[in-house]
């Protein structure tokens, strides 16, 4: 059933804004404003907007270092994104974490970087839901790099063996890091592994934010309604390098022009033109939006203050101090 | 009032107490229903298979899963049944498990109380064997403890587990399994962290020993009395925080510093002593350091080679000596 006007139209405006987000992100990184790295999710923003479409606010998320897609998705702002990333104090994590957001607001908790523990730690969320009868789902949004690691399969034996309310979201970008997935899997999918634990799963093409959307839905109620884990694999595609480090030398162009036709933002935009949902000034209006919208961000982030010799020792345990 | 227990039936009781006081508290791990040693036994029976939660052998992934069911509300007690075990989980504790408060700028806390089994005398070798409480001091973020009697073992069982910071408690098997008992009140109370005892009296020599050494240091305490040598045994319960304090307040005294460990001598829990010794209270020595540890071989399972690999009552005795 396609998605309602306002649906669609909000679905749109985040991806813009992701994708906007990240672009101004490598702009300032080449202007030498920013010194964090970026690894963007250029071409996956139907994957990351689509899947935490459908989540409520209590619903906790597990999101990848692979930009803001997910994180805009769940409801994080960008003022809280860009002031964490830029390390100022009123980051949402004091300036500590920078790529790594958490948002307890948005039930958001963190993000790991040597990947893979947090596949244990979205079953761990969701146990406890379970447990405290919340019913809450955890998404865990993860790329097929991550599921070599060694949490994979038992988290996924757990999540199916305890009937956990988590939704496995899997963007198979066709990368991990610098290789191609050729190269880390003897395979074309990765989604198949879930049946080893009797856990339903499906793959479903990525570029279209309502496909992903409905699929997402379909498995974020399997799990609220307590028939356990449910996991998706995404058919997407790269359009960044790893990271903005990565000249990427080893991506073949002909990949590159090929899913440039599949284009989730040009896909919705057209989709919601068709339909008579949006005009070509109003999208022309929309993206200017976003752009002052994100513009008006970084300049308030970076005037923001920075953190103090002070909260370096700060945080690190629930009393003060150091141990 | 007090009745003697052994530090098994200690360990036992704090995690029912405080699953009686706290229904966020469970325990988890592998066997903990039945449980392999039996510091877990009986909880099922009381608390159901919903708090005594038995998982699959995925030491890593538990540790994991244990961190996001505190991420979530939930106070998860995760026995990792052997610290040689927990090597497999060293991402989740050292990257994730110490850090995360910090990392979110103090949104997250992430109260897991982790306990796990070090130590050799079983004949198993090194994989079962060893004590690695030194792995886990360059983590930031942690607590360690490490008790030597039924009575720290269960009050610091029960800080663990009402800390909202993650603490990991180090039971000796010996302890586990020889029956150690002593006295502890059948009132609820806590021992808290960073707080050292003081297990003898001396003014000769400061020996500061962890964990089941306590034990060694004591009878070497009764050998060397018989020559004139009257050692203070500090036992500082608690690895990170430590209770400089008490320790060098007593070398203050003594002048002299012997660490005993029962972990490997290269970076580990002596050395750090060590270094605080060298660096802040330099003054008070009247005598190198002198560091009591087990070498930098694996840990062999021959009886023989396994009792020569172990510090004990000689090395102590041979020790203290060296700084008089």
């Amino acid at each position: 059933m396609p998605l309602a006007k306002d649906k669609l139209l909000e679905l749109y405006r985040k991806m813009l804004l992701v994708r906007t987000m990240e672009e101004t992100h490598g702009k300032l990184l080449k202007e030498g404003k920013l010194q964090l790295m970026g690894h963007f999710g250029t071409g996956q923003e139907a994957v990351s907007v689509g899947i935490t479409g459908p989540l409520r606010q209590e619903d906790i998320l597990f999101g990848t270092h692979r930009g803001v897609g997910e994180f805009i998705g769940k409801g994080m702002s960008p003022k809280d994104i860009w002031h964490e990333y830029l390390g100022k104090k009123t980051g949402l994590c004091k300036g500590k974490g920078t790529l790594h957001l958490a948002d307890k607001k948005n039930n958001i908790p963190g993000l790991v970087s040597s990947l893979g523990a947090d596949f244990s730690m979205a079953v761990g969320t969701a146990l406890a839901s379970k447990m405290r009868k919340t019913n809450q789902v955890t998404l865990y949004s993860v790329g097929e790099g991550t599921c070599n690691q060694a949490d994979a399969h038992p988290s996924m034996c757990m999540a199916a063996l305890w009937k956990l309310p988590v939704f496995f979201a899997v963007a198979t970008n066709q990368f991990c890091e610098l290789s191609y997935m050729c190269e880390h899997y003897p395979t074309q999918d990765v989604a198949p592994r879930a049946a080893g634990y009797g856990i339903p799963y499906e793959i479903v093409e990525g570029q279209d934010v309502e496909v992903v959307y409905e699929a997402a839905q379909k498995a974020i109620e399997h799990a609220r309604s307590g028939k356990g884990p449910y996991l998706i694999e995404y058919k997407t595609f790269r359009m960044a390098t790893h990271f903005t480090g990565d000249p990427g030398t080893y991506v073949n162009p002909k990949d590159l022009e090929e899913w440039a036709k599949k284009d989730p933002i040009d896909l919705c935009r057209k989709k919601l033109m068709d339909r008579g949902m949006m005009t070509a000034a109003e999208d022309q209006k929309l993206r200017g939006e976003v752009q002052a919208q994100v513009d008006g961000v970084i300049l308030g982030a970076l005037a923001a203050p920075d953190p103090t010799a002070q909260d370096l020792f700060e945080g690190l345990y629930s009393g003060k101090g150091v141990l | 009032m007090a009745r003697k227990i052994t530090f098994m039936q200690a360990i036992n009781e704090a995690m029912a107490e405080e699953m009686r006081r706290d229904p966020s508290v469970f325990v988890f791990g592998e066997d903990v229903r039945v449980s392999a040693f039996g510091q877990t036994a009986g909880l099922v029976k009381e608390f159901g298979e919903e708090r005594v939660v038995n998982t699959p052998i995925a030491e890593n992934a538990i540790t994991g899963a244990a961190i996001g069911a505190a991420l979530n509300g939930m106070r998860p007690v995760l026995e990792l049944m052997f610290c040689d075990f927990a090597m497999l989980a060293m991402d989740e504790i050292c990257n994730h498990l110490g850090q995360w408060g910090y990392i979110t700028g103090g949104q997250y806390r992430v109260p897991v109380t982790i306990r796990t089994a070090v130590g050799a005398g079983l004949r198993m070798a090194y994989g079962h064997s060893q004590s690695l409480e030194s792995q886990l001091i360059q983590a930031p973020g942690l607590i360690l403890v490490e008790p030597s009697t039924p009575y720290d073992a269960k009050g610091l069982l029960k800080s663990a587990i009402r800390s909202d910071d993650p603490v990991v408690v180090f039971e000796h098997k010996k302890l586990l399994f020889g029956g150690i008992d002593g006295e502890v009140p059948e009132e609820d109370y806590t021992v808290p962290f960073g707080e050292a005892a003081v297990r003898k009296k001396g003014k000769d020599a400061t020996v500061v020993a962890f964990g089941f050494m306590v034990y060694e240091a004591l009878n070497a305490a009764q050998e060397l009395v018989k020559e004139g040598i009257d050692i203070e045994i500090i036992d500082p319960r608690t690895i990170v925080p430590l209770d400089k304090d008490t320790i060098f307040e007593s070398v203050e005294k003594t002048g002299r510093l012997i660490t005993v460990e029962e972990g490997r001598i290269r970076g580990g829990l002596g050395a750090e002593i060590a270094a605080l010794a060298c660096s802040e209270y330099f003054s008070f020595l009247k005598a190198p350091v002198q560091r009591v540890a087990a070498p930098m071989i694996p840990i062999p399972g021959s009886p023989v080679l396994e009792d020569l690999y172990l510090p004990n009552k000689d090395s102590i005795v041979r020790a203290v000596k060296r700084t008089l």
